[in-house]
Formats: structure tokens, C-alpha cells, sequence
């Protein structure tokens, strides 16, 4: 019975953790704002948009930006602002759901979020670019890969 | 008139530590030109942040094993829960929760084999403690310098050293600073007694929620057959053999509730500092909790809950003073430091002495009493 008890209560221990573990992820979230290929189409880099991540305060993207944002648990809301060339009216919004769930960063394609494609989830760039710029580090380099991709210039 | 003497004695035997740090804060304060505002809001924040380390040092005492400098186990789990739960970058009250959770059996684990080697050496646990404590912190260099991203998987490149394994001497907590602190929002004042005003300050509520579980825990364990248990080996070990208390069990289980605190005691402190010191931040945990329970009048076989918050305040009154104390007397802040890790490790060995010399005293009023006793009988046969 006492060994039931205790197993019972590992059981809880690990049922718990793995909610926190849920519930307390933090994704960083990479906004890519350059023109990709999909489906054998082209999508151009955004002229100037708006993005705010789980409701926290927006950032502005202009063509060929990337930034980083945090959210943290399982669900989140990407709102998407498209500005006009001036960039003071919204011209159109779009939001989206997105539900990492137990999966960490993640790099959202915002021409692709804005054409409503479903494919807009990259994979991050996190771990393959730090490498990079250790190396570069390595050899006096500013460790900027991150922001600035890997790729130089892409085709607009 | 020798009661009162004695009594008179006593009182400055087992209070001379606190009157000391009275008198040096009171000196200190006006010298340093803080505004009652500042030392106060300083004060409520190192109360949170150190209380429930220092009360992880309690039950040791109850169960006679004297001040648990083994304490720095608990911290070095608490640390490596802290590293886990950096590395999946968990944030906010579950980053805090699960770190607690990794590090418990961690915890478990380092105090049952502190608990082991302390059984072995009975009489001497101090000393045993505190180099076991060095022991233990190369082999926790050992895993975190060189098994961590190497045998043990670490996903952040953050984290890792650029060679490739090994842990950076610093990672930030950003994501849970603080967190448990304004998890809910108190703030009281301003205040004006007189000539006497402070204004509003924040109190960390849900940190002093948590100490107070914890004191109330305590003051319930003592009332357990587990407590009671401990306050006989404390009193005398061999009395409580004879009773068919399980003397090794208990002194164990003592060790590991400790070091089971000390790492979550250890996990509230950084989360308000909000950086971890991965080689580092562990080395004084146990140092500075012992000299602020001695602060508070704690000796090396008694200590309650009181000592626990004066040596706290008186402490870190301290050391929030003295340098600038030092800066206004001397034109230098560096003085006010040397003087607070002198004041930490000297107010350590007077409490020993004192200890020593109080445990002579009371075997030579002993004997002196079983002599006395024996003079009585002769005459009266």
C-alpha cells in the first residue's frame, strides 16, 4: 500500500512537471519579413508592417527585416498590421492563433502569415546561426547572424 | 545575589552577538546618510530573499548536529535546477516550480550522503560538513564544467561555453526575476510617526507567504513524533538510543529536509537576484546564512525562528550600511566591504568560542555541583 502511495505520488511529481513545462515554455518567436518561395510561388517582402506578439507592444518590420519576440505558454496570438507605403494607416490586419505547444522557437514567414498561406512557420534560426557566429567570433566578427539571417540579400 | 549574577551573565553570553551588531549598526546608519525609505525597502527585499535559506538551518540545529555548512549542497541542486529549467527556457512561477522539482531529488540524494558521512563522524559535524561542502562543489564543477553539453544534453547554445560543453559562468534568470517577489503586489506608506517620515515601499508578498509556510511548518514539525525525535538526540544522543529512537536515521533524515530547503531557499534567492553565478553563487550561500543566524543570537545548539529574522535584519543592515559608512568615514567604500566579509567570518568564530567556552562553563558548574554534592554527602555520613 506504501509503495503504491509513493508511486502514486512520482506519478503526480512528473504528471505536474510536465504542465509547468507546458504552460512556462518560452518560444522566442522570429518575425522574417523577406521575400520566400512557396508552392512554387514567390512572395514579396511586406512594405512596412506592423507585428505584436502575444499582445505585448508592436514592432515595425520594414522589407528584409527580421526581429525577435518572446511568448511564453502553449497558445498565442500573432496580429499582423500591413501598413500603407507611409506607414501611418492600417490597411489590413490579420491575426493568428498559433499553438506551439511542448516545441520551442519558431520563425514566422510574414509574407506568408499575410497571403494566409498555412506553411508560414519556418524553422528558427536559433541554433545553426549561433553557431556561425561563435565561429565568427571566433575570427573578430559582430555576432549579428541572428537579426540578419544567414543569406545575403534575397531577390525582391 | 549569584543567580542574578549568573543570570546577568547569560544574558550577555547568549545575546553578545546581537548587542554587538546593535551597537555597530547604530553607529553606522547615520554615518552612511540613507534615508529611512531606502534602508527599509532594502531591508523587506534581503528578507525575502535570504530567510528561507537561513531557516533551512533549523532542524539540523533541533536535531544537535550544530550549523549545517553542508547547506551549500542544497544550493548546488537548486542551481542545476535552475540550469535545466534555463536551458528549456522555462519562465515565470512554473520556471521557478520545476526548477524546485529538479533539484529535489538532487537535494535528496547529496543530504542522504551528507547525513552518512556526518553519522560517521559524530562530534564533529561541523567540520565534516563544511569540507564535505568543498568536496561536493568539485563534483558539482566536475558535471556543470564538463558533463553538461557534453554527457548531459543542453539544448541553449546560450548557456554552453563556446568550446562547446561546459556551463557560462553566468546565466541570466531574466525570465523569473523577481517573479515570486510581485507576484502579488503590496505597498504600503507613506509613513509619518513625528519627526519620522518614510514613503511608500513594496513588500514581496508572496516571498513572505512562502517564509511563513515555512515557519509554520516548522514550528508543526517540532510537534511531530519526527521533531520530538530530534529534540531528544539534540538534548543527548546516547539518552535517545536508550529510549529506541533510531538515533543515525533521524540525524539523517534531519540533513536531508535541510538540504531539501536549502535548495529551494537557494532558488528564491536567485530568482530575486536574477542572475546565477554557475561557480559561484552556491560558495556563500552557506557562509553568509550561518553568520546572520549567529547575528541573531543563534548559538551552535539553539536557534528558533526569532533568530532567524534579527539576524537577517541586523545582518544585512549591515551590510547595506557599511560601505557607504565606510566611504563617509574613511573616503572609501572598499573599507565598508572589507569590513562586512571580516564582520561575516569573524562573527562566525566568536560564536564558536562562545560556544566552547559556555559548554566549559556548564561542565565546570557541573562538576562543580556533583562535587559540592559529594562534600555534602561525606559530612553527612
Amino acid at each position: 500500500m506504501r509503495a503504491l502511495q509513493r508511486f502514486a505520488v512520482l506519478c503526480l511529481i512528473l504528471v505536474l512537471s510536465a504542465w509547468l513545462f507546458y504552460i512556462g515554455r518560452e518560444h522566442q518567436v522570429f518575425l522574417d519579413n523577406k521575400t520566400i518561395e512557396a508552392g512554387g510561388q514567390s512572395f514579396r517582402a511586406l512594405d512596412f508592417v506592423r507585428v505584436s506578439v502575444a499582445g505585448k507592444p508592436p514592432v515595425e518590420l520594414m522589407p528584409r527585416d527580421r526581429d525577435v519576440m518572446a511568448a511564453v505558454g502553449p497558445r498565442f496570438t500573432v496580429k499582423v498590421e500591413l501598413m500603407d507605403e507611409f506607414g501611418e494607416e492600417v490597411e489590413r490586419v490579420v491575426e493568428k492563433e498559433i499553438t506551439p505547444g511542448f516545441s520551442g522557437d519558431m520563425m514566422l514567414s510574414l509574407p506568408l502569415l499575410a497571403a494566409g498561406r498555412d506553411d508560414f512557420l519556418l524553422p528558427p534560426p536559433t541554433a545553426a546561426l549561433v553557431r556561425e557566429d561563435r565561429e565568427d567570433s571566433e575570427k573578430g566578427e559582430p555576432p549579428d547572424a541572428i537579426f540578419n539571417g544567414p543569406d545575403k540579400e534575397p531577390p525582391l | 545575589m549569584m543567580p542574578t549574577k549568573n543570570g546577568f551573565t547569560n544574558f550577555i553570553a547568549g545575546s553578545a552577538v546581537p548587542i554587538i551588531f546593535i551597537l555597530i549598526s547604530a553607529a553606522a546608519i547615520p554615518l552612511s546618510g540613507f534615508s529611512a525609505t531606502y534602508l527599509v525597502q532594502e531591508l523587506l527585499i534581503r528578507i525575502g530573499r535570504n530567510s528561507f535559506l537561513i531557516l533551512s538551518l533549523l532542524i539540523p540545529i533541533m536535531a544537535g548536529m550544530g550549523l549545517n555548512f553542508g547547506m551549500v549542497l542544497g544550493a548546488m541542486a537548486g542551481q542545476i535546477g535552475l540550469i535545466f529549467v534555463s536551458d528549456w527556457s522555462i519562465v515565470g512561477i512554473p520556471g521557478i516550480v520545476l526548477a524546485m522539482i529538479i533539484g529535489t531529488p538532487v537535494a535528496v540524494a547529496l543530504g542522504f550522503l551528507c547525513g552518512s558521512v556526518l553519522n560517521r563522524a559524530k562530534g564533529q559535524e561541523m567540520v565534516t560538513s563544511y569540507i564535505l561542502g568543498f568536496f561536493i562543489n568539485g563534483v558539482y564543477q566536475l558535471v556543470v564544467l564538463y558533463f553538461m553539453g557534453w554527457l548531459i544534453p543542453i539544448g541553449n547554445p546560450t548557456l554552453v561555453l563556446s568550446r562547446g560543453y561546459g556551463i557560462r559562468n553566468a546565466v541570466s534568470l531574466m525570465g523569473m526575476r523577481t517573479i515570486l517577489d510581485k507576484l502579488i503586489p503590496l505597498e504600503i506608506g507613506p509613513l509619518s510617526i513625528g519627526a519620522f517620515h518614510m514613503d511608500a515601499v513594496t513588500i514581496p508578498a508572496a516571498t513572505y507567504l512562502v517564509i511563513a509556510v515555512f515557519c509554520f511548518f516548522i514550528l508543526w514539525f517540532r510537534r511531530t513524533k519526527l521533531g520530538q525525535d530530534m529534540r531528544a538526540i539534540g538534548q543527548d544522543r546516547v539518552v535517545a538510543d536508550s529510549a529506541g529512537i533510531p538515533v543515525d536515521r533521524t540525524r539523517v533524515i534531519a540533513i536531508v529536509i535541510s538540504t531539501v530547503l536549502a535548495c529551494y531557499g537557494q532558488v528564491i534567492y536567485l530568482q530575486n537576484m536574477g542572475t546565477l553565478n554557475t561557480y559561484n553563487s552556491h560558495d556563500q550561500a552557506g557562509m553568509f546564512s550561518i553568520a546572520a543566524l549567529l547575528i541573531g543570537g543563534a548559538s551552535v545548539s539553539r536557534a528558533g525562528i526569532g533568530n532567524v529574522f534579527l539576524g537577517v535584519v541586523l545582518f544585512h543592515l549591515m551590510f547595506i550600511v557599511a560601505p557607504m559608512a565606510g566611504k563617509n568615514l574613511m573616503g572609501q567604500a572598499q573599507i565598508g566591504e572589507y569590513f562586512r566579509v571580516f564582520v561575516s567570518y569573524g562573527i562566525i568564530a566568536l560564536a564558536l568560542v562562545l560556544h566552547a567556552w559556555k559548554r566549559h562553563r556548564d561542565r565546570m558548574e557541573v562538576r562543580g555541583a556533583l562535587r559540592d554534592s559529594q562534600k555534602t554527602g561525606k559530612g553527612a555520613e
